[in-house]
């Protein structure tokens, strides 16, 4: 029993060290941007309530070290380093004079990003369910999904996997509905009180549609539903319908 | 009942084939950034072809900046080392692994992943040497997907000379735990501290609740399993 909590603790140790590595090491090419305004605020962490504790002024420049949501770490010349927001740093320009711009996270964002992840709750076949899925976006209207989900019923316990293609109607408006077509596979559990409690691993296809609402920021919310259809070895085929309702985010 | 299956597919087909179609190109916004600039130029040499020729042509190299990509550290991974409650099989520790995506000042997505293992009930104690579970069924193994808010961010001080940023947070969230046999549907709530000592480095407070329906003592009730652990975590 010691020897498996020691031989855990060794692993979490090197885990730990693995992690660090790329933080320690950080020789990187910074950029510099310029003040155009009559100051840049810089405070003291990132968020809002962080009091100013130094301004650079006009004509001056930042070196920015890192981006952490929606704030920007930086270094002034006189090595003082701070968090400056990024409605601030819209107002900086580069060397040669031309506007910094970045991606700001809102409605914009929303219609055309290139990766969203979120979570779900909801009902698969009728078991629960709680799936995750990420995406990446080709265009602001096609992506390629991935999700995966684990579902605990009465009856029987699973997991599934899906891969496929997703259409987003109108990407541009805060309420967009959106079409899906693809594969997966479904691993079920049959409880063992049932009369054939094998488990079985099968492919399935499925197609639904779905309906995404745009809340603020980098939020949304999504409602889906999945038919999936089951390629089962038995005699016949099965279907399954997935309801869920989830929340996701794009980067 | 296939058929209605097959026309489901196909029009769902139907409808996403256009879409496929508006893919000019795979990564559309490189091009179209790309695209953009010679529609500029295009502009500016019909307002060329209107005003008359230069004499003298300017001598000047124009500098080209090359703008270094700025890194995002958004990222939290790390691991928890605590106590957890299993109601009617006592304390014991736990262990575990947790990402983070920090989304707005905010608001961050985090996933977890823990392991613990019940001890006897005082059933099993009173009543000598009668088992309810086996050894692999006493695991108790968990996963989680929350939301958390950064309810009370501030900092912390030591000394005169050094402060950290912090964060009291709410988490709230769902997953499944596989306990005694069998897996079950399990939501969490809690609450926690957040110390950033280093911009790449934050330790964590954290205190949960993990509510499941468990049938195992003869009644369904509701089991709460409160968990207290120390966690750090790395920046990326």
């Amino acid at each position: 029993m010691l020897r498996r909590t020691q031989r855990a603790a060794l692993a979490a140790a090197m885990l730990l060290a693995l992690l660090l590595v790329p933080a320690v090491s950080a020789a990187r090419e910074y950029l510099q941007l310029f003040v155009t305004e009559p100051y840049l605020e810089l405070h003291t962490g990132p968020g809002r309530g962080y009091p100013v504790f130094h301004s650079v002024p006009r004509d001056e420049s930042v070196t920015v070290l890192f981006r952490r949501t929606d704030w920007f770490k930086v270094r002034t010349e006189r090595g003082v380093e701070g968090w400056a927001a990024q409605r601030e740093m819209l107002k900086t320009v580069l060397a040669d004079g031309s506007p910094f711009k970045f991606e700001l996270g809102d409605q914009a964002g929303f219609s055309s990003h290139r990766y969203e992840l979120g979570i779900f709750a909801g009902e698969y076949g009728g078991a629960n369910l709680i799936s995750a899925y990420w995406s990446m976006s080709f265009n602001p209207q096609l992506a390629l999904e991935l999700s995966a989900g684990q579902f605990l019923g009465r009856f029987s316990n699973g997991e599934m996997g899906d891969v496929g293609l997703t259409h987003v109607i109108s990407p541009e408006s805060r309420w967009s509905p959106f079409l899906m077509l693809g594969t997966g596979v479904v691993h079920t559990e049959p409880k063992a009180t049932l009369v054939t409690p094998s488990n079985r691993t099968e492919q399935t296809a499925y197609a639904g549609g779905g309906i995404r609402y745009y809340l603020t920021r980098r939020f949304f919310l999504r409602a889906e539903y999945k038919a999936h259809y089951i390629f089962t070895k038995r005699n016949q085929n099965e279907e399954a319908d997935e309801w869920k309702l989830g929340f996701a985010f794009f980067f | 009942m296939e058929t209605w299956v097959r026309i489901l597919l196909l029009t769902v087909a139907l409808s996403v084939l256009p879409g496929c179609a508006t893919v000019r190109h795979l990564f559309h916004w490189h091009h179209g950034a790309k695209a953009a600039q010679p529609a500029d130029g295009t502009t500016a040499g019909s307002d060329a072809e209107q005003t008359p020729p230069r004499v003298i042509e300017p001598q000047v190299e124009r500098r080209t900046i090359k703008v270094p990509r700025i890194k995002s550290s958004n990222v939290e991974l790390g691991l928890f080392y605590g106590a957890l409650s299993i109601e009617d099989f006592g304390t014991n520790p736990d262990y575990g692994v947790t990402a983070a995506y920090h989304i707005t000042e905010d608001f961050f997505f985090q996933g977890e992943a823990g392991r613990s293992r019940g001890g006897r009930t005082s059933f099993e104690t009173l009543s000598g040497n009668i088992q309810l579970l086996t050894n692999n069924e006493r695991r108790f193994t968990y996963y989680d997907l929350s939301l958390g808010y950064n309810f009370l961010p501030g900092e912390a001080f030591v000394g005169r000379g050094f402060a950290m940023t912090s964060a009291f947070y709410l988490l709230g969230g769902f997953g499944a735990t596989d306990f005694a046999g069998d897996t079950k549907f399990t939501v969490n709530f809690g609450a926690g501290y957040r110390l950033v000592p280093r911009d790449w480095l934050a330790v964590h407070f954290t205190v949960q609740d993990h509510v499941f329906q468990s049938s195992l003592l003869g009644t369904t009730k509701l089991t709460n399993n409160l968990e207290a652990r120390l966690g750090t975590t790395v920046f990326f």
